[in-house]
């Protein structure tokens, strides 16, 4: 009877166990590319069940075993279960993935290899949670960590963990209402618990239970306390580079720009340097499709190739004054950008080391070289400066060509988007006076570059109507794509463009060609701008961006020559630019010694007071977690010592300290030695929990040293084996 | 010293054998008894008739080779009937002393709560000095001299319960207890042929009793066992339910009765255990308890076991 009924009490308990593992589990279909997630949770199902039939160690190994190989074979082999071919697989699989651990290739070992790993760790837990939940009977550790668990994966990742935390609190419950009255019956050795003490028992922990699930679900809720990381992380995770396998992703270059928005971490890790004699921007595609949430293109990519490297992309037309130049990109090795980055005006590309053929679409300009895998190239380009006048006095007669492409917009972009458009236009006349005024609007009306606490546009709001009418803070996506928006609403074609500023000058220059610099540009350097339409002139890039430069140069003609265009050319306006600019450069200087600082400092957050807080709070976390992680284990490597010290020791005390320290661990793991009880009886009580006789034995050896003044240190070999013994036995 | 209590360990246990033999069942009495054997003092058996307190007696007495004799106490019996009388001798015209039965080496005092104070006080005061004055002689007693005394707790009527003070010349009071059914059975079924004491052998002579005694009064108990014996002691004196707590005379024979014990187990050193085991069979008859206490149904058992639970046993010691 007894016995019976504690049986149903650890089933319960360990039946709690699993569902509280199975919360382990749920999440990652979510959070990984785990597939056939059943599979597992029905083995671990098996291996819980065959832990709590508490088959003979041997019999349960074997069967753990088998299901193992069961689910292996379901999932991964064809050949006939135990057949020649079927072990030859495994061999084989086998032996190449021990290769690959021991050449620590994680990537490499198969998925066969991985679930096998896998399901070995699913059968170590059912074997841990027996011994937590049935044996030790200390739940409450496992029930904490799987709340930090799944607050965590709720909070970082996409895994809604609102259902998961009400079904762990109420199992959770369960499991240590029962595992309450099973101890209680163990300590006490209650033999009769009859059905009225059941009922005692259970129905105040159901009431409680159920109390405790109502007034949770009925309280209110605090909002949460800081904003919430997901759509940071997905956001980012979608601006990211193209580090795939990277679980953290930062900012930099993506492909997916259909959702914008949110706060980013800034990423200095280098994705190209490039050599060139004057600095510029470097394009890599335009987009033409704004969705109210982000840009997309509407045409499929139409790569053609370009012979012997001369691309035929004409953003601007040719009557455009430039300057040949020359630039030299080599890629890092690990940033995996798989497009050209390009100046304004390509003319050549070759690819550097090995020769290639590029790809161009002429609609975005995205360039991609035929094969993969190019470390860099070399570019020729005429770098287009623009004449103002020529932009004053170009015609607005858009071709329908462009008008079908550009001047798009979502049919329900709010129409004070339109109004302020026009609010801002409302004195100008010419195209480029309408651009300049919406490209500096943001400038004059209080908008604040900012990469954190940035917005996501809810469910019904517009991206762009947000930035503009309520945050009003933000960085380049929402600058860049609110004045794309803000020129289609004055039917003036623009297109969104994305690519990288400038990036930093090298302090070190390298070794190359005469006149030329070296920049290198990082993951935190990808930026988007824009580009306007003017019929005589073609895609004119402009810079809404707070804190940025204009990325092209513009000039006024005074003179009728036009060759003069890059010389000493300058007018008023032109000085205003150019302070203007270096007001502006200042400014992201100042921006990047914060990062070089932080850099140094081994953190990716750009700004100064969140990288201090930061690497404050993760010091004080580490130092905590130290002097936890000290306190809590502080019996075993106290022993250790105590242990080395003792056996240098020679007097009499050392075995009475050395007991005592024991008592001391015991008393500590719950089994207390009461004020009246002899050290036999005490001894007597250890044995029985533990199942041996080495308490006693010990006890035995110490009367004598107390209760016979006898020097014991003859056995003193004896004795240290019984107490190192008795420790590990009483940490484990 | 550990030599001859190993040696004379195996003749210890072989006295309980013997007893065990004829008593089913009696393990506890049959060492307690031992025990006070072993450390010179006497034994209370408090039960009813036929419980089989002669025969442990007898089969004690068989076992350590003594001369076993047997007072049947009733309420005309005189002092004289215990300690002897002087008899005129016509022939050699003098007094000639004839011993009572308190000369034998072990003494069963039957039912001694039936006879008068008088004839009790002289059978307390032989064990107490060892000695017996009839006539203005001092006689002295046999050596061993053990002395178990039984009372029966039924009947009252007319007895004459033994002054408090005077319990405490007994080191300790036991009960026998009645046997479990199987060993009633057991027992029917070895003395169905003949008596199992017709079997047993003496296992040591009685020269060797008295230097085993000697032997336990060598016992080793060391300072915080002796502590500890005082600290139980001397609760008892505090005690809420206690009336009159136990004299310094119980913490001597709380002392003597743990060494006997220690040597039975093979040990020349007593340890708390020992202590805290004879605690309720030394001390149980010292305390006297107020009234409320035995209102409330409180025995001294119970108290001397509270104390045990509340005074700390030494479990370390000072080292200079």
């Amino acid at each position: 009877m007894e016995g019976s009924s504690r049986n149903i009490y650890q089933s319960i308990i360990y039946l709690c166990g699993f569902l509280l593992f199975w919360e382990w589990l749920r999440p990652l279909s979510t959070i990984s590319d785990t597939g056939s997630l059943s599979v597992f949770v029905g083995y671990t199902a098996f291996c819980f069940l065959i832990s709590m039939l508490k088959l003979k160690s041997w019999l349960s190994f074997l069967l753990k075993l088998a299901g193992l190989l069961f689910v292996i074979d379901v999932l991964f082999i064809s050949e006939r279960m135990f057949s020649k071919g079927w072990f030859y697989l495994i061999y084989v699989h086998g032996q190449f993935n021990v290769e690959m651990i021991l050449n620590q290739q994680w990537n490499e070992m198969t998925p066969m290899f991985r679930s096998f790993l896998f399901l070995l760790l699913l059968w170590l837990m059912s074997y841990l949670l027996y011994y937590w939940f049935v044996i030790a009977k200390r739940i409450f550790l496992f029930i904490l960590l799987t709340f930090i668990y799944i607050t965590i994966l709720d909070t970082f990742t996409m895994y809604d963990g609102s259902l998961a935390i009400i079904r762990i609190f109420v199992v959770s419950l369960v499991a240590m209402g029962i595992n309450g009255v099973a101890s209680l019956i163990d300590r006490e050795s209650i033999s009769q618990f009859g059905l009225r003490k059941i009922t005692a028992w259970f129905l105040p922990l159901l009431g409680v239970i159920l109390f405790s699930m109502l007034v949770g679900f009925a309280s209110p809720k605090l909002d949460p306390q800081w904003p919430d990381p997901v759509p940071f992380i997905q956001s980012t995770a979608e601006n990211a580079g193209f580090n795939r396998g990277n679980v953290v992703q930062k900012v930099g270059y993506g492909e997916d720009d259909s959702q914008l928005g949110g706060s980013f971490i800034q990423d200095h890790s280098p994705v190209f340097q490039a050599a060139t004699s004057q600095d510029n921007y470097w394009r890599i595609e335009s987009k033409d499709f704004y969705s109210g949430k982000g840009w997309e293109q509407s045409t499929p990519y139409n790569y053609q190739e370009q012979s012997d490297g001369r691309i035929m992309l004409k953003t601007f037309r040719d009557g455009i004054d430039t300057t040949e130049r020359r630039a030299m990109v080599r890629m890092e090795e690990d940033a995996n950008l798989p497009k050209v980055v390009y100046p304004y005006g390509i003319r050549q590309i070759q690819g550097m080391g090995q020769d290639t053929n590029f790809l161009l679409d002429e609609v975005t300009g995205s360039i991609q070289p035929e094969q993969s895998g190019f470390n860099g190239y070399d570019i020729t380009y005429r770098y287009p400066s623009f004449s103002i006048d020529k932009l004053q006095t170009s015609s607005e007669e858009d071709p329908e060509g462009i008008k079908d492409l550009y001047l798009q917009l979502p049919d329900d972009l709010p129409e004070r988007v339109k109004d302020l458009a026009e609010q801002i236009v409302v004195e100008e006349e010419t195209r480029y006076d309408k651009v300049t005024a919406i490209e500096q609007y943001f400038s004059l009306n209080g908008y604040t570059y900012q990469t954190e606490n940035v917005a996501v546009p809810e469910e019904d709001e517009d991206y762009v109507d947000q930035f503009l009418f309520e945050t009003m803070v933000g960085y380049c996506d929402n600058f860049s794509t609110s004045m794309v928006v803000l020129l289609r609403s004055l039917d003036i074609p623009a297109r969104w463009v994305k690519g990288f500023t400038n990036g930093d000058l090298l302090e070190e220059q390298p070794q190359v060609p005469d006149g030329l610099d070296v920049y290198q540009i990082s993951n935190s350097n990808a930026h988007s701008w824009v580009e306007v339409y003017f019929p005589d002139v073609g895609w004119v890039p402009f810079e809404p961006t707070v804190g940025f430069a204009s990325p092209v140069d513009f000039f006024e003609e005074t003179t009728a020559d036009p060759s003069d265009n890059d010389s000493d050319v300058e007018n008023e306006q032109e000085d205003e630019v150019e302070q203007e600019q270096e007001e502006e450069e200042d400014l992201t200087g100042n921006f990047q010694d914060f990062e070089d600082d932080s850099g140094q400092m081994g953190e990716t957050f750009s700004e100064e007071s969140s990288t201090k807080i930061w690497s404050w709070i993760i010091t004080i976390a580490v130092i905590l977690a130290v002097c936890f992680t000290l306190y809590f284990t502080r019996y075993r490597w106290v022993s250790y010592f105590i242990l080395k010290h003792y056996k240098q020791r020679e007097d009499k005390s050392v075995s009475q300290d050395a007991y005592h320290y024991l008592l001391k661990i015991l008393e500590r793991k719950g089994i207390k030695r009461e004020r009246g009880q002899t050290l036999r009886e005490y001894a007597k009580f250890v044995d029985e929990k533990f199942e041996s006789t080495e308490m006693s034995r010990l006890t035995h050896y110490y009367e004598r040293t107390i209760y016979r003044n006898e020097d014991n240190s003859g056995q003193w070999d004896k004795i240290s084996e019984l107490w190192e013994n008795l420790v590990k036995r009483s940490l484990s | 010293m550990t030599q001859q209590i190993f040696l004379y360990n195996s003749k210890v246990s072989k006295i309980l054998r013997n007893i065990n033999k004829v008593m089913i069942g009696k393990e506890e009495v049959a060492t307690l008894s031992l025990v006070a054997l072993l450390a010179e003092g006497h034994v209370l058996l408090e039960d009813v008739p036929g419980v089989g307190k002669t025969m442990l007696v007898r089969t004690l007495s068989k076992s350590v080779n003594c001369e076993f004799k047997r007072i049947q106490f009733t309420p005309d019996l005189l002092p004289s009937d215990v300690t002897g009388v002087s008899i005129y001798n016509p022939k050699e015209m003098e007094f000639e002393f004839r011993g009572g039965p308190i000369l034998g080496d072990i003494v069963l005092a039957d039912e001694i709560n039936r006879t008068s104070p008088k004839t009790q006080s002289a059978l307390l005061e032989a064990m107490e000095e060892m000695s017996v004055t009839v006539d203005g002689r001092s006689i002295s007693l046999n050596q061993p001299f053990f002395v178990m005394a039984t009372q029966n707790p039924i009947e009252y009527e007319g007895t004459y319960p033994l002054p408090e003070a005077q319990l405490d010349r007994f080191l300790l009071k036991l009960n026998m207890g009645y046997p479990s059914q199987e060993q009633e059975l057991e027992m029917l079924e070895r003395t169905s042929k003949e008596h199992p004491i017709q079997t047993i052998d003496s296992v040591m002579t009685k020269e060797e009793l008295i230097s085993i005694q000697k032997e336990v009064r060598e016992v080793f108990v060391d300072k915080p066992v002796q502590q500890y014996i005082v600290s139980i002691v001397t609760k008892t004196r505090t005690h809420r339910s206690v009336y009159l707590g136990v004299s310094p005379r119980g913490s001597i024979a709380l002392m003597k009765a743990a060494k006997a014990y220690a040597f039975i187990h093979g040990r020349d050193y007593v340890i708390p255990d020992d202590v805290k085991y004879l605690a309720p069979f030394v001390l149980g008859h010292r305390i006297i308890l107020n009234s409320e206490a035995k209102f409330e149904g409180i025995t001294p058992g119970v108290v001397v076991n509270e104390i045990l639970g509340a005074v700390p046993v030494p479990v370390r010691r000072e080292y200079p």
